[in-house]
């Protein structure tokens, strides 16, 4: 990493920031309660993010043939061309300590072998006790470390693992459900529950009929919650303000959800999922409030979006391939809980829906946040605040901001959730949301 | 390449692997991308590395590497062997493959402009040319938000397997994708989405016109906005651009048609398909509705001439008159099935598993004008893009949510319409069809699917199409 940092400050490179990474995963797929497929990668990835004059270039090297003065060559030549920034920016001025995070290595799973198809058949066996006929899923277990080291002096590294699971069950075509449990170390891994889980909403979501169309009370399942917080927290991102991608636009210190949602992000969350000890700029990571008692409190930054909007740097700096270069990504997703049992929120929906999971979620104006997202897996009414029969054929048609301000009660319970449609780790409570916008097909 | 992905086959052979194959894939490439006129990070593409794939008694491993080093390659082979070995007791049905004639070749898409050789200011000056172009007085409408990007990729593939087949592939990819965000005082914003792609050299980019492409564009928001009513009620009749036919041949066809997802293999992440393998021969549209994917149309986003198993590239019919004729198959499922391979087998990168995409999707066109297919709707819509869609994970119940939209009125397109939203399912949608248009078009797509995500290039296309008695949604 030295040689990378030496070479690029040889070619008169303001700020330089190199990162190393070295991971090795596994995963192992299953479908109609057999493996299909096992997965495994070991990768050693070093990337270079150049600034200057507001300038920047970057480059994720998976290719060990590359000479590194050859690709910072061309990166520095590529910035040469390139007209002035909007802003200038320097990385954060090290060094900084970086504090252990707790329980997010566990040596156990650098080592867990045939230990991910025993996780799957758990789950399998576990999802057809609770009335699943047919069980998919995923298992993927990993470790990884990583370095970063930058020109303004901040040098440091961060290791974890991590393992997950997500089960689908299935009691009919049409019946399904899903479980999920994620984890930093073995301990807190539970794949016969998530099993259970997805067996339980496929046994009972069996003999759903279509629903209808309609304005209605939903209780949001933890799943389903997830992926909009998670769009919420995209939308907090300073790089998506920027791009115009943004519902929370011009927002900070407005109302933008209801008093009763608090929403964060901390990246060196104890036994979180996504923690880990510095961000790809070094600078430490810890914890920012973005939405408070439904004020949009902060927005999460890189070290040139913090000097573009005049805002304090937050630890968020992530290196992504493809366009973006260094972007303000979270890393734990966090909702406050209520006080409530989830039999309660049914109870004050009186009648309505409960909404378990969703897939596809899209948008007709990501500023104005019009969207809508397929209904997925157990769908229900609630019917004199009970649980009712199973429904299908459902979308949730409406507006991100609405839904947050019309948010009015969250269980104590809270689940982790991360999955193939939800990458960031979000713990989330069950939401009542009121009137949310349902609709389905015509034809 | 080749020795390297020899060594990888060798190897996971000794180790007792009953099929093997390796293929070593190298990207290069480039993304620029303008924000608002401001530049935002010059992106290098630079991966090379080995993705190794095995049958071990009927279990099937797959593992990469980034590195090309010979011990690197053998621990990845061994490691493949070993993780399929470890699963063999989960597996309830052995993996099998259809058999294929082992063949050797060498494909190429030629550049007449190498990409390569194009440098980063004549790139940044295509981004610029379209942000000059954008400006108030040129496109009458105020564009406060402008994500401009230009990616290209030279992508090169050796594929070798345990039956003798050796493959080495050379394809370039270039790419235009823009977001516009328009604004009008008192009426809101309005925002588009447009991709252009080909597996093609730097001489695309002339043909596509950048700026005319996005000053079209933003003069359609300014007048969506300033002008755009309230879509019809009641039942109407729908006529669709060739981009809204391309999405749905993709997203109602294509994908419940991928075999894999029939078996129910992406059960727990893209979802299955409300197809069964006992539908093909079944009616589920009308006569006009015939859907092809077809990775061999020359410079098409989703070109390739072999696919990642080794196998001859083709065009497939997937409903043929109305009738669901065929499904895409890897040479897995092909042998569940009793079949040969299609060759839809494709992989995105070294280090995932090749599974089942499409190339380039679209229907078939036939004889009727854009005039023709309007001039016979007494009251309807002309939904001609669209900016919002999905569909459920059987692929059964989607929708579409117009962005370019005009009313029609006695035969003849009217005042423009906002937001007309097509909800409806998959064979209400396809019986619905009467009238096929003649003229083609294409958009570039990334499609996802595959677990960890794969993006794979793809087009979506087809002819305006026309649909009867349809009661938009709200």
């Amino acid at each position: 990493m030295n040689s990378i940092l030496t070479a690029c400050k040889k070619l008169g490179v303001a700020s330089v920031a190199v990162g190393f990474t070295r991971s090795r995963d596994e995963m192992v797929r299953f479908s109609n309660n057999s493996v299909t497929v096992v997965n495994s990668w070991q990768n050693e990835v070093p990337s270079i993010y150049l600034a200057s004059e507001g300038k920047r270039a970057a480059c994720r090297i998976e290719d060990e043939n590359v000479n590194f003065e050859v690709i910072a060559r061309e990166l520095a030549d590529s910035m040469k061309v390139m007209p002035r920034g909007d802003v200038d920016f320097d990385l954060p001025a090290g060094p900084f300590a970086y504090q252990e995070i707790e329980g997010i290595y566990d040596k156990r799973l650098t080592e867990i072998d045939s230990g991910l198809v025993d996780a799957a058949e758990t789950a399998i066996n576990s999802a057809i006790k609770a009335g699943a006929e047919r069980v998919s899923g995923v298992v993927i277990s990993g470790s990884w470390e990583h370095f970063v080291l930058t020109s303004a002096g901040a040098e440091g590294s961060s290791k974890g693992t991590g393992i997950e699971i997500t089960v689908r069950g299935f009691a009919a075509s049409d019946a399904t459900g899903q479980g999920i449990s994620i984890a930093t170390n073995l301990s807190r891994f539970h794949p016969a529950e998530a099993g259970s889980m997805a067996g339980t909403i496929a046994r009972k979501a069996r003999g759903a009929t279509n629903g209808t169309s309609g304005k209605f009370n939903v209780v949001f399942g933890p799943a389903i919650f997830a992926d909009l917080v998670d769009r919420a927290a995209d939308s907090a991102s300073a790089y998506s303000v920027d791009l115009g991608l943004s519902f929370l636009h011009d927002s900070i210190g407005k109302r933008v959800a209801s008093e009763k949602f608090t929403l964060y992000d901390n990246g060196r969350l104890p036994n979180g999922p996504g923690s880990i000890g510095l961000d790809d700029e070094g600078y430490p990571t810890g914890e920012t409030h973005l939405i408070t008692r439904g004020t949009l409190e902060n927005y999460l930054h890189t070290s040139y979006t913090a000097a573009k909007h005049n805002s304090r740097l937050t630890g968020s700096a992530q290196f992504e391939g493809g366009a973006a270069g260094m972007v303000p990504t979270p890393r734990n997703l966090i909702v406050e809980p209520g006080e409530q049992q989830f039999e309660d929120l049914l109870d004050r929906a009186q009648s309505g829906l409960y909404i378990t999971n969703n897939w596809y979620t899209r948008f007709q104006n990501y500023q104005t946040g019009d969207f809508s997202t397929i209904c997925r897996d157990g769908v229900f009414e609630i019917r004199n605040g009970k649980l009712g029969n199973p429904v299908k054929g459902l979308r949730v048609s409406d507006n991100m901001i609405r839904i947050l301000q019309s948010i009015e009660m969250l269980s104590k319970e809270r689940h982790w959730i991360r999955w193939w449609e939800v990458p960031t780790p979000t713990l989330t409570p069950y939401v009542l949301v009121r009137d949310v916008g349902i609709t389905t097909a015509n034809k | 390449m080749e020795d390297k992905t020899r060594l990888a086959v060798e190897q996971a052979l000794k180790h007792g692997a009953d099929y093997a194959e390796a293929r070593a894939q190298r990207d290069f490439g480039h993304t620029l991308t303008l924000n608002n006129g401001i530049p935002e990070p010059v992106t290098v593409t630079r991966r090379l590395g080995i993705g190794i794939r095995v049958i071990v008694d009927g279990s099937m491993g797959f593992a990469s590497t980034n590195s090309l080093e010979s011990s690197q390659i053998r621990t990845a082979a061994e490691t493949a062997v070993k993780i399929a070995r470890a699963a063999t007791r989960l597996i309830s049905k052995p993996s099998e493959l259809a058999p294929e004639k082992s063949c050797e070749d060498k494909w190429e898409v030629r550049m007449k402009v190498d990409i390569g050789e194009v440098s980063i200011e004549e790139k940044l000056d295509v981004l610029f040319s379209i942000e000059k172009a954008l400006s108030l007085d040129q496109v009458n409408v105020s564009l406060p938000s402008r994500i401009l990007l230009l990616d290209d990729e030279l992508t090169e593939k050796f594929y070798l397997n345990s039956e003798g087949s050796k493959i080495r592939g050379i394809v370039p990819r270039i790419s235009l994708f823009f977001i516009l965000t328009a604004e009008e005082t008192g009426k809101g914003t309005i925002q588009r989405m447009r991709h252009e792609a080909q597996s093609r050299g730097w001489e695309a980019v002339k043909e596509w016109d950048p700026p005319a492409l996005a000053t079209g564009e933003a003069r359609m928001l300014g007048r969506m906005l300033r002008e755009g009513k309230q879509p019809p009620t009641g039942e109407i009749d729908l006529v669709l651009g060739s981009e809204v036919t391309g999405i749905i041949c993709h997203e109602s066809c294509g994908h419940p048609q991928e075999a894999d997802r029939i078996l129910g293999r992406e059960g727990a992440q893209a979802g299955e398909s409300y197809v069964t393998r006992e539908m093909l021969g079944k009616r589920i549209g009308s006569e006009h509705v015939t859907i092809i994917d077809d990775p061999t149309l020359p410079n098409s986003y989703g070109f390739y001439m072999y696919d990642d198993e080794g196998v001859r590239a083709k065009p497939r019919t997937l409903i043929k008159d109305g009738v669901i004729f065929d499904f895409l198959h890897n040479r897995e499922t092909a042998a569940e099935f009793g079949v040969s391979s299609n060759a839809a087998a494709r992989s995105i990168a070294y280090d995932r598993e090749p599974i089942i995409r499409m190339g380039n999707t679209f229907m078939k066109p036939e004889d009727y004008t854009l005039d023709e297919l309007v001039e016979d709707v007494e009251r309807g819509v002309y939904m001609k893009s669209f900016m919002e869609w999905n569909i459920d994970d059987r692929r059964y119940n989607q929708r579409y949510v117009g962005l370019e939209a005009y009313a029609i009125e006695n035969g003849k397109i009217a005042m423009p319409v906002r937001n007309p939203i097509l909800e409806v399912t998959t064979p209400g949608l396809y019986g619905s069809v009467d009238a096929v248009g003649k003229e083609m078009e294409f958009a570039g797509a990334t499609c996802g699917k595959g677990d960890p995500q794969q993006g794979a290039p793809v087009w979506t296309g087809g002819p305006p199409i026309r649909i009867r008695k349809i009661r938009l949604g709200g």
